[in-house]
């Protein structure tokens, strides 16, 4: 294949300080000699002395020799240009390849990192170096199968360190502390028999120790002793501190980490990424310019710089004590911020009498209408998939705007992360990813802007096949997922959970499932300790009650599908009563599904085209109270209760919609006139002030609203500026005219 | 030849042409596809009525589908030109597919099409000096400078040639002429400015509704377009010649000149000032309102005025 000549970004001419790009401990016992002194020298934290020794390699005539000199000096582009002559025509080696893919990797060239160690395996299949850099690869994309590929390297030789110290590491992501501590005490020892530094497993036992809430002083001190200089162990410390979400105190050890050592870049990155989500941009801005200077290649560092410049154009609204401080874009503010405000102060109110905590720091909300700048914000990189992420007391979503109407529902979503504040704070961020996403999902079902168990066919159909995992066990399916969705069918698994808890003990219990994780535990003794049964009978019981609430569905679980066919099949023919039928058959075995392709809404669509008015409201009232909510079919839902002469809940029908399609001027106008009508002036107020936001060409009907809200309210001097400002650019305008005759008590001659 | 006059209420500065005629063109070309022939059609018969409306049937040609030629439409032009004064208003409205090559612009119809430069000569013999010309289609802007001529305003529904995606423009534009929803002034007639704003808006927001990337900009070119009216409504709509209507309607135009001139001032004045400066004559304004209310119920005719 072939490989760039450069790497991207990466045409430095000379090098960087040493360390910004020096490849991690090389384990593999063929690694040239020549290069044990340097390497001693830079791993005892003797960075002159490494320096000088790699700079002596540089002009070296192995051209292996020479990559491994240079990328050890820093200067990548160069080791590029020697792993290429090193690895052309019939002179390619695994060595060769395995290195050559390391430098990609190093460089966060993902996809050549990629092809180049398949050409290594392609060469040797069997190849441990090889195979161990492959899973490095996959661990660091979140790619499944890096485990099995270290356990059949480990079975065929177990004296290999790296695979120890990534197999261990992978098992305490998952949090399988057992597993990790066999894998980094024998890394450790290895390390000795071996005479290698042992810096990487001293480095994963404080990560241990960090992930347990122990102190890691000893593994630091005897990392210390070996390298004064040694700042990686703290970085990985932070690591594991971000993968509990504790943010705080991961800035503590990253600190650290670049005081030990200024020219870990990857540190500063972090840190700059980090103060991000704590809200402090002066400091995220200051490390992360020094991690660019030492290190361009990081998509991570530019991206979140980029973003950076970008959050010039937001603005800060901060209410209440502590406040929620609403960061929304400058064009979305004033359309935005009522609505935002109202979820924000809600779900803190209800969620800190449901859980017993009140937060006492500010809370933060940032909605972005660029979806790539979220995905920058929560994940340093564009292109991902999620909606929200919380950080502690920091939530960051997609603004309405960031996708088409219909798509989500930002209220929902809102609410979703609110929660995530909660079950974070209130446990210190001890509370497992399964539960609190659990209770999320659960709460949004429960409590949310569309109350209603509301989930896809795909979780049951999972379940039915056996693919739900053991509650012990369900963070695995966010972190390390096996299937292809299975991400989103843990966060149903979870929410199902909560909702089991629930329905069998009351809520309270599930509140006393989150209080476990107030201090160290596992779910498994936190489920036996709440519910007083133990995970393998928790286990069972959740089955049964599934089985018993979706038996329908579960009784043939491709029936839904089936069922949609044809009843699709019917509406292609125009015939629509049969269509309505059998999509009505679909609904009985799953209302739970509201979403687009749900049997509920192809339903009311044939019973529209047949006329069936009546039969079409039916439908779509059972479909909002299931938690439907796409703005299309809810204002065909609020026209149809007009039509039957029931306009109180066409008007909060329509108010709803303020959750999921917000920046549609229409709605504003029509909610704004109701709820005058109803005598809710504060709320009309407030729709007619977001329709001056959303459709700046027409002031005067939303000056004209906001003038009869005042006057309504008893405000005549409020109202009669806002007449004035409605007939300033409709002077003819005749409803205002009227209103302004009145107000200032004028009549005609 | 039945001449509609224009007759309104509200902006006598409207009026200007108040014994000229309107008329106007509605030209749909090919769709290419069931789906865009059916909407092509439908928004061709939605502004064809419209347009009736304004400016009375005899004067208003309306060419779609396998109609829609370029033979068909110079003979309407021969027409329009037969009967039409200097002082006439002329509107064209065209919809339907543009593509453009770098060098030509061509509008899609049945049999040969036409060319932005054939097109353009076609308007050039219409004697009324104020026209209103619309190309709605793709590709549009390709002719926006081209078309430019003096007492001419031309939109296009995109920036250049090289927005080539089918539009959205032309819905939205027709929606503007057939309620009144563009009447951001409220004085129920919709200019050629308003119906602009409007469909232009529309279009932004159906785009960023769908989060789509903007496929098309659309254009305004030349001058008055705020008085040159397109649409209206309510009684505005009617034909009246009241003489006590028209001597309001003067005593209107002088009080909302004033008011341009203090709106004409505004930020050089505190804010409270510049209101209480405007006062009365919005209020001389809504008095007239009042008159002319009582004098429509005098002549039987359904106060109307504004919404809501």
């Amino acid at each position: 294949m072939k490989r760039p000549l450069f790497l991207i970004v990466a045409l430095l001419s000379g090098a960087l300080p040493l360390g910004a790009q020096a490849a991690d401990i090389d384990y593999d016992p063929t690694r040239p000699q020549a290069l044990r002194p340097c390497d001693d020298a830079r791993q005892r934290g003797r960075d002159a002395d490494a320096l000088r020794c790699y700079e002596r390699l540089a002009q070296n005539a192995d051209p292996l020799v020479r990559a491994e000199a240079l990328w050890g000096r820093g200067d990548l582009s160069g080791a590029n240009t020697a792993f290429r002559e090193a690895n052309s025509g019939s002179r390619a080696s695994v060595r060769g390849l395995v290195r050559w893919g390391r430098l990609f990797l190093e460089a966060h060239q993902y996809s050549e990192a990629q092809s180049t160690l398949e050409d290594a395996l392609e060469q040797s299949a069997e190849d441990p170096q090889a195979q161990i850099a492959t899973a490095r690869l996959l661990a660091e994309r979140f790619n499944p199968g890096a485990k099995d590929l270290l356990d059949a390297v480990l079975k065929k030789d177990d004296t290999l360190i790296e695979a120890h110290l990534l197999r261990g590491r992978l098992a305490l992501e998952s949090g399988k502390r057992e597993e990790a501590v066999s894998d980094a005490e024998r890394a450790l020892a290895l390390s000795q028999q071996q005479k290698v530094a042992p810096l990487e497993a001293q480095t994963l036992l404080g990560a241990i120790e960090v992930f347990g809430g122990r102190d890691p002083k000893r593994w630091l001190d005897e990392a210390q002793r070996y390298n004064p200089r040694y700042g990686r162990i703290h970085a990985e410390l932070a690591h594991f501190e971000l993968m509990r979400r504790k943010y705080r105190e991961a800035n503590v050890w990253l600190l650290r980490a670049v005081e030990l050592q200024p020219t870990l870049w990857s540190a500063h990155e972090e840190l700059g990424v980090n103060f991000l989500r704590l809200g402090d941009r002066a400091k995220a801005r200051e490390h992360l310019v020094k991690a660019y200077e030492g290190d361009p290649f990081s998509a991570t560092t530019v991206n979140t710089l980029r973003l950076l410049d970008s959050l010039e154009q937001y603005d800060v609204r901060r209410v209440g004590t502590p406040a929620l401080v609403m960061q929304l874009h400058r064009s979305e503010t004033a359309a935005l911020a009522p609505y935002v405000e109202d979820i924000g102060k809600r779900s803190i109110a209800l969620f800190s009498e449901r859980y017993g905590w009140r937060p006492s720091d500010d809370i933060f909300v940032e909605l972005y209408p660029d979806h790539d700048d979220f995905a920058v914000r929560t994940a340093g990189l564009p292109g991902i998939g999620l909606l929200g992420v919380t950080f502690g007391h920091v939530v960051a979503m997609d603004s309405p705007s960031a996708r088409s109407g219909g798509d989500f529902h930002w209220g929902s979503t809102l609410w979703h992360e609110m929660a995530h504040v909660f079950t974070l704070s209130a446990t210190g961020h001890r509370v497992p990813r399964w539960l609190s996403e659990g209770i999320s999902v659960f709460e949004e079902w429960r409590t949310g802007p569309t109350p209603g168990v509301s989930l896809s066919p795909e979780p049951l159909q999972k379940f039915a096949e056996g693919k739900f995992l053991p509650v012990a066990d369900l963070d695995e399916g966010f972190i390390r997922p096996d299937y292809p969705n299975q991400v989103q069918v843990s966060y149903v698994q979870a929410g199902l959970t909560c909702l089991f808890i629930e329905t069998r003990w009351g809520f309270p219990t599930l509140a006393k499932l989150l209080k476990q994780f107030e201090r160290d535990t596992t779910t498994a003794a936190a489920v036996q300790a709440a519910t007083g049964l133990a995970p393998a009978a928790f286990d069972t019981e959740f089955q049964a009650f599934l089985k018993q609430r979706f038996a329908a569905f579960l009784a043939a679980p491709d029936k839904y599908v089936q069922l949609m066919r044809e009843a699709g099949r019917a509406y292609e023919a125009k015939d629509f009563a049969k269509a309505a039928e059998a999509s009505g058959e679909a609904v009985k075995l799953l209302p739970e599904f509201t979403e687009g392709a749900s049997g509920w809404l192809l339903q009311a669509r044939a019973q529209l085209d047949a006329k069936d008015d009546a039969g079409a409201l039916t439908t779509l009232t059972g479909w909002r109270t299931a938690g439907g909510w796409q703005p299309d079919a809810t204002r065909k839902l609020a026209t149809l209760l007009d039509d039957a002469k029931r306009g109180p809940e066409a008007l909060v029908v329509l108010e709803s919609l303020n959750y999921s399609d917000p920046l549609r001027a229409a709605g504003h106008r029509e909610l704004g006139e109701r709820l005058l009508t109803a005598g809710r002036g504060a709320e009309a107020e407030r729709e007619f002030r977001v329709l001056l936001a959303v459709d700046p060409a027409d002031t005067a009907t939303a000056q004209f609203g906001l003038a009869r809200t005042s006057r309504q309210g008893g405000r005549d001097a409020e109202a009669r500026r806002h007449v004035l400002q409605a007939l300033e650019v409709a002077p003819s305008f005749r409803p205002a005219q009227k209103l302004l005759l009145e107000l200032t008590k004028d009549s005609a001659p | 030849m039945r001449r509609a006059i224009a007759a309104g209420f509200a902006l006598t500065l409207l009026s200007v042409a108040s014994q000229a005629a309107t008329q106007a063109i509605v030209l749909s070309g090919l769709g290419g596809d069931p789906d865009y022939d059916h909407r092509f059609a439908e928004w061709n018969a939605s502004a064809t009525k419209a347009l009736q409306q304004l400016a009375g049937e005899a004067n208003v040609v309306s060419l779609s589908g396998s109609r829609a030629t370029a033979e068909a439409l110079q003979k309407a032009v021969q027409q329009l030109s037969q009967k039409q004064q200097r002082e006439d208003t002329v509107v064209v409205l065209l919809i339907g597919h543009g593509t453009w090559f770098g060098d030509e612009y061509r509008f899609n119809l049945a049999g040969p099409d036409l060319t932005g430069a054939q097109l353009k000569a076609l308007f050039d013999r219409l004697p009324a000096e104020r026209q209103l010309v619309v190309n709605a289609s793709s590709a549009s802007g390709a002719v926006a400078e081209a078309w430019k001529r003096p007492g001419r305003i031309v939109v296009t529904a995109t920036k250049t040639g090289g927005e080539r995606n089918a539009t959205r423009f032309p819905q939205h534009f027709v929606e503007a002429l057939s309620s009144d929803k563009a009447d951001r002034d409220k004085d129920q007639v919709v200019t050629a400015a308003e119906a602009f704003a409007y469909a232009s808006g529309a279009v932004a927001e159906a785009f960023k509704a769908d989060a789509s990337m903007v496929t098309e900009h659309s254009r305004l070119e030349g001058g008055d377009a705020a008085r040159l009216v397109v649409a209206r409504f309510g009684n505005a709509a009617r034909n009246a010649d009241d003489p006590q209507l028209n001597a309001l309607q003067t005593r209107q135009q002088a009080f909302e000149q004033e008011l341009a001139t203090l709106k004409s001032r505004k930020g050089s004045i505190p804010e409270d000032a510049y209101y209480t400066s405007l006062e009365p004559v919005l209020l001389n304004i809504a008095r007239l309102g009042d008159e002319r209310e009582a004098r429509e119920k005098q002549l039987g005719l359904t106060p109307t005025g504004g919404t809501p």
